[in-house]
């Protein structure tokens, strides 16, 4: 892999770049899933190839290869400079890069069970012990599925850097569908969107305890068919930690994105309401309320040595105590402001330009619990696990709404509710948190397809949330 | 390099190869897929990331004694296809007996090159900065900023099998999207098509830019149920999303989908069709089992009519594939790619004015489902929505969540446009009218 860096690397140095980096990707993915006790697909797939960029006139360019060999990565440097001549035609002003360090280094993904040694057997034997315990009258559909990612990359820019990275993800999850009376009611395990997936080894599904949770799931889901639809009004709001984890990345992760302020995203992700002379006076949330960019999270999808620009992981403040303080940059976007990289650069290959990225970014654990929310609580729900999600182009107006949800009354949970929808507008929504639960409810979740860039890039981001409380908030059944 | 993908017989020679390795007894299904794309994007006025990629994918599918294994290869080494086969056949060994998806045989598709063009696979980095150039110039003039994407690409694809199949295709796409900002509003265009020479950059640049002059300085509008005038834009997005909820034969079969054959559930003016002929887009002519994509009429004069299929579910319904398939095996089952709205007579301009009291909706976003089964869905307007009073656009107003059921929507139709927009899709195109419908929810 060193040997294909340094080629592209002279390659863009003979061609004309005055800076390029490139990165050697070599992945390998998993995927298994089983359907209503059969075994729907078993699936591998590898993929390798390069991609550099190039900086021309001070202006970007940027090509994918999976050739290897001498000509074909020369002419895919020399393409990358020619695209970069191409866009300075149009350029109003010369990018300049944040300085950063050259760094030599390597990191790998801690873990205690590596996810590709585990046999296939014992995998799909798993799922099929939860597929089972799914099987309670009145469920439909049952699905499960295991997914293990191996992304090998060698980094390599023009200023020196050399890092050597392997990361390595596990997940998996369970969904249980029941289907009458005018509805379709689904209850997932751990979390929705298929799974739930770390930067960890397979301990982490066996931590999981798959079968043990699958009944439950699927007696929800069912009780959810004839469960009283949620009550309207403006009431209190208590979110799980997986329903909080949602609305801190499309809340408070996409805003913070410092390329959606400067434009860059406008023509497709959208811009954000977080204006530059924001930071450091506006009140974002509560006191309850501090959200950090931490690409050093234990296990979290958005955990690495260094970013694709080659800047060391660091631990951000976006919102310290409720007040706005920080974004999301790159060596690019940093460099407007007179900043350092905030090292939050990521590819979602080799073919696929680097771009701002979420990496985990947590709401950092306060001093409450779960119990004593609901216990504190006069009228309300309490909602739990994220069914539909959907925010404006500017990261405010937004409406969510989760699989299941409890009526809370006088401080106690009366009964479970289905359909329910909540809606707000993003500073009003944090700034009416009045409690967020302490570490031991605290847990991290991974996002496998947080959607951003053209062409289209599905990034592996990761949230640290716990089960919080909102006064006021808008309420109603779909 | 050139965006030229390979040709047929290139496609087939490295299909056989791996073919060939397939162990004596086995069932094998052999996809390769070429794909080539250059995107230039552009903000405030200027290019800010310009990429092109050239990919090779490959993929095995590999059944023998009632069980199978799946391998994809996107690597470029000597002895891929033998890696390929190994891997393939290690997951087979190790998965459990069962009922793996037949292949599927051949049903007399012809291989086609519809849809691809040399013109498209020969533009050239500084032809599309030019393209740019032109959109950036035109919105400079008024004041305003541009920013968007020009995209040209390639798509080649060969399927073999052990069971005879003998299937190939190559499609080519050409894009320009333009959203041009003003100090108060913004506005939204694209053209999309195979052969980038047919797309008029000066006809979007002027389209985008004379829509952003008229929105700025939007107005607030109470949230309420209005009539509205859909651009095709946004006609095109509920489309998709009613295909996406509810018009595959696994929605169906899994009790997921509104439709109730035989009932009018929609206006009699609403009629759609899957039609990949009618699609100027991406026509890709079979499907990931590599069956003919056949025209489905869905929903007809308003009535329901057909969901698509693949083979698994067709089986299990007791119909033939409709060729909607994605790779087999899945857990996803058939969707439709070619989503078409049947034109009426309509032009904008009347739709506007028999309309009382209204909303002019250029585009939505961020779309998700709320309520599958009701077909309900939530998003937001974005850059440019209109109030339309007494048959007149008065007033830009800013962007509305609405909260609204798809066919609840499409059963109360005033007219549909004559013309009509071809737009991307998330797996194939639309082609989509102006629509004015009588009732659509605005939440807040």
């Amino acid at each position: 892999m060193r040997d294909l860096a340094e080629r592209l690397l002279d390659a863009a140095d003979a061609a004309g770049a005055t800076y390029a980096d490139c990165r050697v990707v070599q992945r390998t993915i998993q995927s298994i899933t089983v359907k209503n006790g059969r075994v729907n697909n078993v699936s591998e797939f590898e993929d390798a190839g390069s991609g550099v960029r190039v900086l021309v006139d001070g202006a970007w360019g940027f090509c994918g290869t999976q050739r290897t060999d001498a000509a074909g990565l020369e002419a895919a440097a020399r393409l990358a400079v020619r695209i970069a001549r191409a866009s300075a035609r149009t350029a109003v002003a010369a990018v300049r890069l944040a300085p950063a360090p050259a760094v030599t280094a390597t990191y790998s993904t801690p873990l205690r069970i590596d996810p590709f040694s585990v046999p296939l057997g014992r995998k799909i034997e798993l799922l099929l012990a939860a597929d089972s315990a799914m099987d309670v009258p009145g469920t439909t559909t049952r699905q499960g599925s295991l997914g293990a990612v191996r992304h090998r990359q060698f980094f390599a820019n023009s200023e020196g850097s050399r890092i050597d990275q392997t990361i390595v993800e596990t997940g998996g999850g369970l969904d249980a569908t029941a289907t009458g009376d005018g509805e379709v009611q689904t209850r997932s395990y751990p979390n929705s969107f298929g799974r739930q997936q770390l930067s960890a080894g397979w301990e982490m599904v066996e931590e999981m305890d798959l079968a043990g949770n699958a009944a439950q799931i699927a007696e929800e889901a069912v009780a959810l068919l004839r469960a009283p639809v949620c009550p309207a009004g403006t009431m209190t709001l208590i979110l799980d930690a997986t329903q909080a984890a949602l609305q801190v990345h499309e809340s408070c992760g996409h805003p913070t994105e410092l390329d959606r302020v400067l434009g860059f995203e406008a023509a497709y992700a959208g811009t954000s309401f977080l204006m530059p002379e924001m930071l450091g006076s506006f009140r974002y949330g509560s006191e309850q309320v501090t959200i950090t960019a931490d690409a050093t999270s234990p296990r979290g999808l958005g955990t690495f040595g260094y970013d694709d620009e080659g800047v060391a992981a660091q631990r951000t403040l976006l919102i310290d105590q409720g007040l706005f303080t920080g974004y999301l940059t790159s060596r690019e976007t940093a460099a407007r402001f007179g900043e350092p990289s905030g090292g939050t650069v990521r590819a979602e290959s080799w073919n696929r330009l680097p771009l701002i990225r979420m990496t985990n970014i947590n709401l950092e654990p306060g001093t409450s619990s779960l119990e004593e929310m609901i216990a504190t609580t006069e009228r309300g729900v309490y909602l739990t696990t994220n069914r539909s999600w959907s925010i404006d182009d500017r990261r405010l107006n937004f409406q969510f709404g989760t699989q299941a949800g409890w009526e809370i009354r006088d401080g106690r949970r009366v009964g479970l509710v289905r359909n329910p929808l909540y809606s707000g507008s993003t500073p009003q929504f944090w700034n009416s948190c009045d409690a967020v639960a302490g570490p031991d409810e605290w847990r991290m979740f991974g996002v496998i397809n947080c959607g951003k860039g053209q062409p289209g890039q599905l990034m592996h981001v990761g949230h640290g949330a716990a089960p919080c409380r909102f006064r006021d908030v808008a309420v109603r059944p779909a | 390099m050139n965006q030229e993908v390979l040709a047929a017989g290139d496609l087939y020679e490295i299909a056989d190869r791996i073919l060939r390795r397939v162990p004596r007894g086995a069932d094998g299904e052999v996809t390769v897929t070429q794909t080539t794309s250059a995107l230039t994007r552009f903000a405030n006025g200027a290019i800010h990331q310009n990429v092109a990629d050239q990919t090779l994918r490959l993929r095995l599918r590999l059944i023998r004694d009632g069980r199978s294994g799946v391998a994809e290869m996107q690597v470029a080494t000597p002895d891929v296809a033998a890696a390929l086969v190994e891997a393939a056949e290690s997951i087979r060994e190790h998965s459990p007996h069962g009922d793996p998806v037949p292949l599927y045989p051949p049903d007399g598709g012809a291989d086609t090159d519809v849809g691809y063009s040399q013109a498209t696979a020969a533009v050239t980095p500084e032809l599309r900065a030019d393209q740019v150039a032109t959109v950036c110039a035109a919105a400079a003039a008024k004041g305003q900023q541009a920013f968007g994407t020009c995209e040209t690409g390639a798509t080649a694809v060969a399927m073999v099998s052990t069971a005879g199949l003998r299937r190939s295709a190559r499609q080519s796409v050409a894009e320009l999207i333009a959203v041009c900002r003003g100090g108060d509003g913004s506005a939204y265009g694209a053209r999309h098509d195979s052969d980038a020479t047919t797309l008029d950059v000066v006809a979007l640049a002027d389209e985008v830019t004379e829509r952003c002059a008229r929105n700025q300085g939007a107005r607030h509008t109470d949230p309420g149920t209005y009539q509205v005038v859909l651009s095709p834009y946004a006609v095109a997005e509920l489309l998709e999303y009613l295909g996406l909820i509810a018009l595959g034969g696994l929605a169906m079969l899994e009790k997921r989908s509104f439709m109730r054959f035989g009932e009018r559930l929609m206006s009699e003016s609403v009629t759609i069709t899957d039609d990949v002929d009618q699609s100027r887009l991406s026509p890709m002519p079979f499907d990931g089992e590599g069956a003919t994509t056949r025209p489905v009429t869905i929903i007809d004069s308003g009535v329901c009519a057909a969901v698509v299929h693949d083979s698994v579910t067709a089986a299990r319904a007791g119909v033939a594939t409709t060729g909607h398939s994605f790779a087999q095996p899945n857990s996803d089952g058939p969707l439709p790619r070619y989503l078409c709205l049947s034109p009426g007579g309509a032009d904008v301009e009347a739709m506007i004015a028999d309309c009382e009291h209204g909303l002019l909706v250029t585009r939505f976003w961020y779309v998700r489902p709320v309520h599958p089964l009701a077909t309900t869905i939530t998003g937001m307007t974005r850059d440019g929505t209109f109030l339309i009073d007494r048959g007149r656009i008065a007033h830009p107003v800013r962007d509305l969540r609405f909260t609204q059921s798809i066919v609840a929507a499409l059963a109360d139709v005033r007219a549909v446009g004559a013309e009509r927009l071809a737009a991307r899709g998330y797996f194939g195109a639309t082609l989509a009218p102006w629509l004015h419908l009588g009732s659509f929810a605005f939440s807040s």
